[in-house]
């Protein structure tokens, strides 16, 4: 069953629930006050005859609740009744279409902005049987954990196991396992930023006193280790120092390869920390059109409203392109990642909406672009 | 999908909670029945999404689907079925959830079993239920939605917070939240009285049952609590005047004077105001308690869940629903008519004297709980205010209550005759003195109050046999006449003697686990023998095991009386490896009544570990108590009575479990 | 009676019983709560000894002694000042050098505190609002850092 069919029905069910009782036309079969005070007419009866109370006391009760009934008798005869037979039909009418029309519309644009229907669920199980990679993961680690148990000072099991460990989730065993890398192994500058990269995972991402530590180390280690630095980036932001953040950004972009993978990171981390990233485009992956290193150089002389628009050029030139072009799975993610640093939220939500469509064809891209989208809440 | 449709539910139950709660109040003040008819379809089909909602949520968290977030932090794949069940409600937002599904669920019995109430009182309840429910839908949907995804799922969840992985969790919310919520119908009834400007006796008869359930949860709610704090957080205390702890008392002393104040009005349409001022404060409290824990302003055990910007959320809604209710309450109630009159020395005037003690006690726990964060806010000055305060406080106040509780159930009506009274409570008083006596020549004149406590937790049990004797007029009349009597007696005097005894009770627990506990904290070698009130404990050694997700540190102790032994004490420390947290797992050996109690420390360098070891006597009447109190509640509650009204009384009375449709 | 001296009883009864409600609770009040500070606090103020106070602060590191008997003592922290505190009985679960705590008890002359309660941080995630309070206090708290909760682990009834 689709899940369009299973919200389909269950607007039914809920459209039902108002339409039925404007549909019965029957008279009212509420209760009434009068019941309870009859009841209780009985019971002191009841209690007499069994003789829980005394004669006098039962007498005085009895006329209490009588008068309380004839009161409430005459009360419910003085009112309105409760129930205007008359009632006319333009009420039901009214309510019906709510019913009808404002609850399915409510309840649907509600659930859009908040719901994520295109998402399947994903229980584990389907997930372990779906995918054998995931299973031989879970086996890897069992298997590894196995011969650690028993081979307990293997620097390459736990060397092998620290990074799934990471990828699972389970921060504090890919700690364990790091340390344990260095206490049998001696440190590396390596050893000591991936050490500090667990600890950072294991704190929700947040750069702790222990793992800035590992960090400082790895970096006297080798004061040209990547992963350390940029860790050391991040915890300058943490602390709010923005300056010292984007000094340390901008120094890893400026040494930076043409084609490092790393560097969209960085660069994106940079723009979090208010620099402004001093190759934006400057490192154009093999095959992609980008700015020359003229236009670049250029831009680096030029005042910050003029970089703005050479950068709005340079995006607006890359959107056409991919008017004309619309397969390039890597251009669309620029252009994407583009807007949003610009801050044009509505370009790129409409560019997400052009990708999508362009990328139609290909269900691989399109999930790949669907994520990313997602994951940059450019919809949100 | 599952989530989605769970999501999707829950968007659908605020659509109909939106026209419940509009459509049939326009309905009652055009007197127009398909319109307020309306109220119990929807309410009946919100209870349908809203359990839907719940279900798939819980679907999520057995099949460990970390697609959504809220299972994702909270979940881990090898958790043992029971806790992926708990959990759903271990966490805040899927606690807002249960929550909003037990509102649904008063809101929908009230639809299906209130067949005995007028069409307008019906449909306005219903009304005032669905505001309810909408402002927390809202709170759910935009603050607090348990259905957000993540487009790229971990492998393993979070896991729960380790200590609330315990069975006793597992039954404590559902139960508080049936009582704190339970209210709410009390609350609405109140509402809808107002507008429509009318009370009487009968009022208080539809009241009742769902005010009495509400307490019985609640009642049950709050010593499964008081249990799981005494066994999970390893010091063997039972009540710690923790501000949590205190936000599901409140509720529960006003919803107790609520229950005696309804009798007064039912049986003699007095008390009318009191009763509906009670009814809203019973509900604004339990609001106030879902407050203090969900918005983090007070600090406690329990409190898992802490973000300030709901707490405005919270605060907005506690604004309009406390400060609505009182407002209303201040411009209608002038309009009620007074009703009968009563001598000060009656069982109206015990009842009075019980509400006056109850309301006044729950106003010092109310000071001590929210002092603090008044001072904080005027001067930034941080205190604390422990068990000391209350101590002082809240048993100066319980006693006289206590001690009042035989006479109020044997006064007459109208005009009592105390020296009648007391002449029959001799027997209750002689049982009172004899337990101080002879608790005075078994334990000495060490602790001078305890034997007093004792005393008069006989005195109150048998007062309460003396009231059911009176009542069937034991050796008065032929046992036979009054075999007749005891069966034609309503099960509520039956069950309010079983609840005064069960008062009794728990008194007699707290005051000899309070008075005559020892304790031994030391650290032991392996071998090593210490002695604790008769008791001796061997220390044998620690064991090392692994638990589904957690790795177990044990410590073997045997137990020994009198040389021979007596049982194994296997107390633990669990450490949760998702967490990276321990958990002190405490071994309970009882004997009868009373309970050793064992509890690890640090296993130190030179291999001793250090231990807690306590005896606490008596102290499992504490929880007997409340379990008995619940009972009597339930007895009253399948009182026929309570069902009078319904147009068809015989057609469904037949096929009803009284205990979860008492209005019917 | 009439009515109204009905009611009156009613009321002046209702009237006696919060008086006495009231004065226990201003007697309680003025005996029976304490105080928080942070280590900064107990320096400046210069409180008496034999004040009963809550300190809250982060144990520092190295300060930890374990002596014989279950004797505990270490040194708590806010970064500005710091104060010593010996205990007697188990540490909660989480007690560790560097991390969050809360310690109730009596100062003795010197500026040591005597506790008879040592609160801990209940979870990775969490510190007892006080003590966040007090880092604040002493510019030693990112905002964000960490979720700001106390919870009570260990106690000394």
């Amino acid at each position: 069953m689709s899940l369009w069919l299973a919200f389909a029905l269950m607007t039914a069910a809920a459209i039902f629930a108002v339409l039925w009782p404007l549909g019965r036309r029957k008279a009212a079969t509420g209760g009434s006050d009068l019941a309870v005070y009859r009841d209780q007419l009985d019971e002191i009866a009841r209690d007499r005859a069994d003789g829980r109370i005394g004669e006098a006391e039962a007498e005085a009760a009895k006329i209490e609740v009588s008068r309380r009934l004839i009161a409430a008798a005459d009360a419910s005869e003085a009112r309105q009744p409760a129930v205007d037979t008359a009632a006319p039909a333009w009420r039901r009418r009214a309510a019906a279409l709510i019913g009808l029309i404002l609850l399915p519309v409510g309840a649907v644009a509600l659930y859009s902005v908040l719901g994520s229907p295109q998402l399947p669920g994903q229980p584990l199980a389907e997930r372990m049987a779906s995918a054998r990679q995931d299973r031989s993961i879970q086996n890897l680690v069992s298997q590894v954990e196995a011969h650690l148990e028993k081979n307990p000072n293997d620097v390459r099991g736990y060397e092998v196991v620290a990074p799934v460990y990471l990828r699972m989730g389970r921060f504090a065993d890919a700690v364990n396992a790091r340390r344990k890398v260095i206490a049998l192994a001696g440190e590396t500058s390596e050893r000591q930023s991936d050490l500090g990269e667990a600890l950072a995972a294991a704190a929700n991402g947040v750069v702790t006193v222990d793992a800035k530590a590992a960090f400082e180390r790895a970096i006297e280690l080798d004061p040209k280790n990547l992963k350390a630095l940029f860790f050391i980036g991040i915890a300058a932001e943490q602390d709010g120092d923005r300056h010292k953040a984007a000094a340390i950004f901008t120094t890893m972009l400026k040494d930076a390869p043409a084609d490092a993978p790393w560097a969209p990171v960085v660069r994106e981390a940079l723009t979090r920390v208010g620099g402004t990233p001093p190759a934006a485009v400057a490192a154009p992956a093999a095959g992609q059109p980008g700015p020359s290193a003229a236009d670049v150089a250029a831009a680096d002389q030029m005042s910050e409203k003029d970089r703005g628009d050479m950068i709005r050029g340079m995006v607006a030139k890359l959107a056409d392109r991919l008017k004309e072009k619309g397969d390039d799975l890597a251009g669309w993610q620029r252009l994407l990642r583009a807007y949003m640093v610009l801050g044009e939220r509505d370009k790129a939500k409409s560019a997400a909406g052009d990708a999508r469509k362009a990328l139609a064809s290909d269900p691989e891209k399109l999930r790949q672009i669907d994520d990313m989208i997602k994951s940059m809440g450019i919809e949100g | 999908m599952i989530p989605e449709i769970g999501h999707y539910a829950l968007v659908l139950a605020l659509g109909l909670a939106l026209i419940q709660a509009t459509v049939p109040l326009y309905g009652t003040i055009k007197r127009d029945e398909s319109l307020m008819r309306l109220a119990s379809s929807t309410a009946v089909m919100q209870l349908v999404f809203a359990a839907g909602s719940f279900a798939a949520l819980t679907a999520c968290y057995v099949t460990s689907d970390f697609s959504v977030a809220n299972v994702f932090e909270n979940s881990h794949s090898m958790m043992p079925l029971i806790y992926k069940f708990t959990s759903v409600w271990g966490n805040h937002e899927g606690s807002m959830l249960l929550w909003v599904l037990i509102l649904a669920l008063f809101g929908g019995s009230v639809a299906a079993f209130g067949n005995n109430l007028p069409v307008t009182l019906k449909a306005n309840v219903l009304a005032v239920q669905a505001w309810i429910a909408c402002s927390f839908y809202f709170f759910i949907l935009l603050t607090s939605n348990p259905f957000l995804r993540l487009a790229r799922p971990p492998l393993e969840g979070r896991d729960l917070n380790p200590i609330l992985q315990d069975p006793g969790l597992a039954i404590h919310p559902p139960l508080l939240y049936l009582g704190y919520v339970g209210f709410s119908i009390a609350f609405s009834f109140a509402i809808a009285a107002l507008i429509e400007g009318r009370i009487d006796a009968a009022w208080a008869r539809w009241v009742r049952p769902w005010t009495l359930a509400a307490w019985m949860f609640l009642t049950v709610g709050i010593a499964m609590g008081s249990y799981w704090a005494y066994y999970e957080l390893g010091w063997g205390g039972f009540w710690f005047w923790d501000p949590v702890e205190n936000a599901s008392l409140m509720p529960w002393l006003a919803g107790t004077a609520l229950l005696h104040s309804a009798v007064v009005m039912e049986k003699r349409n007095a008390l009318k105001i009191w009763t509906v001022l009670l009814a809203i404060l019973a509900f604004s409290l339990s609001l106030i308690g879902t407050f203090l824990v969900r918005s983090g302003v007070l600090t406690s055990v329990h409190a898992f869940a802490e973000d300030p910007s709901r707490g405005v959320f919270i605060l907005g809604i506690l604004v309009l629903f406390i400060g609505g209710g009182l407002s209303l309450f201040a411009w209608r109630a002038p309009l009620l008519k007074q009703g009968g009159l009563f001598a000060p020395v009656s069982r109206e005037g015990a009842l009075v004297f019980n509400n006056l003690f109850l309301t006044t006690a729950c106003l010092t726990v109310f000071v001590g709980t929210l002092y603090p964060l008044a001072l904080e806010a005027f001067n930034g000055e941080k205190i604390s205010v422990g068990a000391p305060f209350f101590n002082l406080t809240f048993a100066p106040l319980f006693i006289p209550l206590m001690f009042a509780m035989p006479f109020g159930t044997l006064l007459a009506w109208k005009r009592g005759d105390l020296l009648g009274v007391a002449q029959r409570l001799m027997a209750a008083f002689a049982a009172g003195i004899a337990a101080i006596a002879l608790t005075l020549v078994a334990t000495g004149t060490q602790h001078v109050l305890a034997p007093f406590g004792i005393g008069l937790a006989f005195f109150v049990i048998v007062g309460a046999l003396v009231d059911i004797a009176e009542r069937i007029a034991l050796f008065r009349a032929p046992l036979k006449a009054s075999w007749s009597r005891m069966r034609g007696l309503p099960r509520s005097a039956w069950g309010t003697a079983i609840a005064h005894a069960g008062v009794a009770v728990t008194l007699i627990g707290i005051t000899g686990a309070a008075t005559w506990g020892t304790e031994r904290i030391v650290a032991m070698k392996e071998g090593q023998t210490i002695t604790l009130s008769g008791y001796a404990l061997t220390f044998d050694g620690m064991v090392q095991r692994s638990g589904p997700n957690f790795r177990v540190l044990a410590g073997k102790f045997t137990l020994r009386e009198g040389g021979s032994v007596i049982g194994i004490m296997e107390p633990s420390k669990r450490t949760f490896g998702a967490r990276g947290m321990t958990t002190t797992e405490a071994a309970l050996l009882s004997r009868g009544v009373s309970q050793l109690y064992l509890s690890l420390g640090d296993v130190n360098g030179d291999g001793t570990v250090a231990i807690r070891f306590y005896y606490k006597p008596l102290v499992l009447l504490i929880w007997l108590g409340a379990v008995v109190m619940a009972l009597g509640g339930a007895l009253s509650l399948s009182d026929r009575r309570l069902r009078v009204g319904a147009p068809k009384p015989a057609a469904k009375a037949a096929n009803s479990a009284p205990d979860l449709q008492p209005a019917e | 009676m009439t009515r109204k001296q009905r009611r009156l009883t009613l009321i002046g009864g209702s009237l006696a019983v919060l008086g006495i409600a009231a004065g226990l609770v201003l007697f309680a009040l003025k005996d029976s709560i304490v105080f928080f500070n942070s280590p900064t606090d107990v320096v400046e103020k210069q409180l008496a000894p034999g004040t009963r106070i809550r300190v809250g602060g982060l144990v520092e590191p190295g300060s930890l002694k374990k002596g014989d008997n279950l004797q505990v003592s270490f040194k708590v922290t806010d970064g500005a000042h710091e104060i010593g505190v010996h205990y007697q009985g188990i540490v909660p679960d989480l007690f560790r050098e560097g991390q969050g705590v809360v310690a109730e008890g009596r100062l003795e002359p010197g500026g040591v505190l005597a506790a008879d309660t040592v609160l801990a941080k209940h979870d990775e995630r969490y510190m007892p609002r006080e003590v966040v309070d007090a880092l604040k206090k002493s510019g030693r708290w990112q905002e964000g850092e960490m979720k700001a909760d106390a919870h009570v682990v260990g106690k000394k009834p």
